[in-house]
């Protein structure tokens, strides 16, 4: 399976424990995460997924102006032990795929962790704090991170006619190889999943300060979560329907089909471009 | 990746018989009604994850406890001169969205699948699947049989409302058979066993439907009753028939006037390509097609 990865160059990690993000996530958490954490910690370059075997490669996609193509990488943070993989979620050969994250993280050791990022729809406001849930593949995990008060003690079955998350395929693969691993979903406001939420990715980021040690100065999330209230506040200013619909949402009320659609689009409009 | 066989058995010259959902469901209909019939035991599986996205993650107290995947299950029964083997798959392995099967993974099943086979020593695989042909619903459909072995098609000729492809309408005796159905018949002819498709008619405006067509499904298990030489009860078959007869025929009241007298037109003639003109049939199916996919789809949750 060589050829489906390349490495480069020697790393000093040891066992290091594995951050996975995908590229595609809801509110871009997977990879606004990811690439913070690579930024902050001076990550450098580990090796790649080749794409042939995992995506159609019939052409490319074109997003925000710029073509896109399948990428996904692997970082190395020494200081910390860490691996961070930002990837695109394969098309097909899913099992393959996810062995081949698990292998090349591997390489340098068995994998110490496993913390798979994830953002969910959430049908309430902005202003609501962003909660961070997980879901464990060992019990050993979740007695290990009882004190960051992720339990909530959830049971929860696909429903059918839908399909669960390749976070939880690659949970499940993780457990086969006795790796121990947690899924971390962070809830984002339905309104703000197609563009950013620096609330939720500042939420997943304070987990991982305090369990890697990496003493992040968080001044610059803080600073994009300001602007991006601003902006909202804006929007709800020039627009009384939009902020009779959010405020509709901070009372814990529900919107009617249409009002949602509204919401969303108009905070796309507003947002997308200036984050 | 492989098979996990539960128990070493000695089965006496079996015939194996495979099902995959396919349009109306017709051949998985079959097979699962025989297994069920005969009381057919488990004791193997084709090992899911490397073929399979999963289907249902079941978490409790916030651990990941399992996760499902579509299953593909070997089935075995005895009987006094041939034994039979069965297999059921759930899915059909794809890449990406498509419906059937194709490229490497879908050979690699059909090859596990045939492995299984020959080490029980089979001698004959049969699949199935539906005939989409330009038929009416209220007729009997009849049953196309391609075999993978010249020396099959006399015999296959003795079977009642059985079709070879060079006697249906406007073909010439040529076609194609899509997804596994197909692909494990090539597979077993490449490794010299014998294998026959039987393929039940289904309305081509119905095609896309939803819901399974068993009427198909029963013409194309009164052939393989024939065949293997077990008596199958068809009455939960009627049942069922009985029940999607009555919606089909609720959709097919609500068709256009001219596009039904055109069909029924269907039900006296022998089928012929020129019984509707193309532009007829792509303008029918996409408007059942439409009607069909006025239910709601729900979104994926992420967990």
């Amino acid at each position: 399976m060589k050829d489906l990865f390349e490495l480069s160059g020697q790393s000093e990690l040891r066992s290091p424990s594995l951050v996975v993000g995908w590229s595609t996530d809801a509110g871009k958490l997977g990879s606004k995460v990811t690439d913070y954490l690579n930024k902050k910690l001076g990550s450098r370059d580990l090796g790649e997924i080749e794409p042939t075997d995992f995506s159609p490669l019939g052409g490319v996609t074109i997003e925000g102006n710029l073509v896109r193509f399948p990428e996904s990488k692997f970082y190395a943070c020494p200081q910390h032990n860490l691996v961070i993989f930002k990837g695109d979620a394969p098309s097909y050969e899913w099992f393959k795929f996810i062995n081949l994250i698990l292998d090349v993280a591997g390489h340098y050791g068995r994998v110490k962790e496993l913390y798979v990022i994830g953002g969910m729809v959430f049908l309430g406001a902005h202003t609501a704090p962003r909660e961070l849930l997980a879901i464990f593949n060992s019990l050993e995990l979740k007695q290990a991170l009882s004190q960051y008060n992720l339990g909530r003690n959830m049971n929860y079955q696909t429903p059918p006619g839908q399909r669960p998350t390749l976070n939880s395929f690659l949970s499940w693969v993780a457990r086969r190889r006795n790796i121990p691993g947690v899924s971390l979903w962070v809830p984002i406001p339905f309104y703000l999943v197609a563009v950013e939420d620096p609330k939720a990715q500042k939420k997943l980021l304070e987990f991982f300060d305090q369990r890697f040690g990496l003493q992040i100065d968080f001044q610059d999330i803080d600073e994009e979560i300001r602007k991006q209230n601003e902006r909202i506040a804006q929007v709800r200013d020039s627009s009384p329907e939009i902020d009779e619909y959010i405020s509709k949402l901070e009372s814990n009320l529900m919107l009617s089909e249409k009002e949602n659609e509204k919401l969303v689009k108009q905070m796309e409009e507003s947002l997308r471009g200036k984050n | 990746m492989g098979v996990k066989l539960y128990k070493e058995l000695r089965l006496k010259n079996p015939d194996l018989i495979v099902g995959w959902p396919g349009i109306g469901n017709i051949g998985i209909v079959v097979v699962d009604t025989i297994r069920e019939q005969i009381q057919a035991e488990e004791f193997g599986e084709i090992e899911a994850h490397d073929f399979f996205y999963p289907r249902r993650v079941i978490i409790k107290a916030d651990l990941l406890k399992d996760l499902e995947f579509p299953s593909s299950k070997f089935y075995y029964k005895r009987f006094e001169k041939k034994d039979l083997i069965i297999f059921i798959g759930e899915e059909q392995p794809t890449n990406g969205g498509r419906m059937y099967a194709e490229g490497r993974k879908a050979y690699q099943m059909a090859n596990l699948v045939l492995d299984v086979a020959e080490r029980f020593g089979c001698q004959r695989v049969y699949t199935s699947g539906a005939a989409v042909a330009m038929v009416h619903h209220t007729l009997k459909p009849r049953v196309w049989a391609v075999p993978n072995k010249e020396e099959l098609i006399d015999e296959l000729k003795r079977y009642e409302n059985t079709i070879l492809m060079s006697e249906v309408e406007g073909r010439g005796g040529q076609g194609s058979i899509t997804g596994l159905n197909g692909l494990l018949l090539g597979v077993a002819k490449k490794r010299g066993l014998a294998g026959v498709c039987l393929m039940g008619e289904i309305p081509d405006y119905l095609s896309g439907a939803p819901f399974p067509y068993p009427r198909a499904s029963k013409s194309v298990l009164e052939v393989m009753s024939s065949i293997l030489r077990i008596p199958i009860e068809l009455s939960k078959l009627d049942n069922m028939d009985a029940r999607v007869g009555e919606i089909i025929e609720s959709i097919y009241e609500q068709l256009p006037e001219e596009i039904r007298e055109r069909l029924e037109q269907r039900k006296f003639v022998v089928p012929t390509l020129g019984a509707i003109t193309e532009d007829d049939q792509k303008w029918i199916k996409e408007h059942i097609d439409e009607f069909f996919k006025k239910g709601s789809k729900g979104d994926e949750r992420p967990l």
